[in-house]
């Protein structure tokens, strides 16, 4: 890989890698330290990465999840990776910035369904996109996806209620 | 298990924006990859290192324990080859003249 092809790729995912990492860790620090980790690896082992197998963007998402996922078990060694439900209490929506509330249960989420979740919503990523990256079968995202998703209605319920109301949806 | 699409709850979720790559992180990587890439190959002599595998490391670290091995077998002292005795011509004397010298004769 040349310097420019380097810059190019560079230049045309970083935000996409960041926003994703900040969203998978939640912390800002942590997702700086994730970008520069996948692009040190691209700059270094640019032979790993396979155009016919899949896109750049697919490439670069699927080694930050990677690095995402070794520091998460790191960070919570006991936490299981991937569960059917969370088991957190709905969030009170008086105490907390809605966004706020968005982002804790984003996180509340077990980290395979959180990466798929994360990739679907933010990145209007598709199935097959999801799956290349994170080398899971379609089946596999599409039953990740669906848990997210209940998980996130149980989660956030009191927030979808007001909204329904707000918008004159709530029966 | 189809993953179902809610409107609803994709509206609440985009409520959530994060900030994109903050300018800092340029530097940071196109920094470190253009240390990597000016790097001369004089200082990499003397400060750059290399991976091997383990299996190459093992082989060669036997290679040199054979090569070092044949070297100080090769200069040992080896024992002076016996000399050859041929008793070809040798022929046992017909009379044996054996001469008795007695003490006081012999002052």
């Amino acid at each position: 890989m040349t310097d420019a092809e380097f810059r190019d790729a560079y230049v045309c995912h970083k935000d996409l890698v960041y926003r994703f990492a900040r969203r998978m860790t939640g912390s800002g620090e942590a997702a700086e330290d994730l970008v520069h980790e996948c692009f040190l690896m691209l700059w270094r082992n640019a032979a790993t990465y396979d155009p016919a197998r899949g896109s750049l963007r697919g490439f670069l998402i699927g080694v930050t999840r990677n690095l995402a996922l070794k520091r998460l078990s790191k960070e919570r060694a006991f936490d299981e990776l991937e569960d059917v439900t969370a088991i957190c209490e709905p969030i009170d929506p008086v105490t907390r910035e809605r966004s706020e509330m968005v982002e804790q249960a984003v996180a509340a989420l077990p980290p395979l369904q959180r990466d798929a979740l994360i990739l679907a919503e933010y990145e209007d990523m598709s199935l097959e996109e999801i799956a290349q990256a994170t080398g899971a079968e379609i089946a596999a995202v599409k039953s990740r996806l669906h848990r997210a998703r209940e998980n996130l209605r149980r989660l956030l319920a009191p927030l979808l209620e007001t909204k329904g109301a707000a918008y004159g949806t709530h029966k | 298990m189809e993953p179902t699409n809610d409107p609803k709850l994709s509206e609440l979720l985009r409520e959530w924006q994060v900030p994109n790559a903050p300018g800092s992180l340029d530097r940071r990587v196109l920094d470190l990859r253009g240390a990597g890439s000016n790097k001369s190959w004089w200082r990499f002599l003397l400060t750059g290192s290399v991976r091997i595998p383990v299996p190459v490391g093992l082989a060669i670290a036997v290679l040199l324990l054979a090569m070092a091995g044949a070297l100080v077998l090769r200069q040992q002292p080896t024992a002076p080859a016996p000399l050859s005795v041929s008793l070809v011509e040798f022929r046992p004397v017909k009379d044996v003249n054996v001469r008795m010298i007695r003490g006081d004769e012999a002052n």
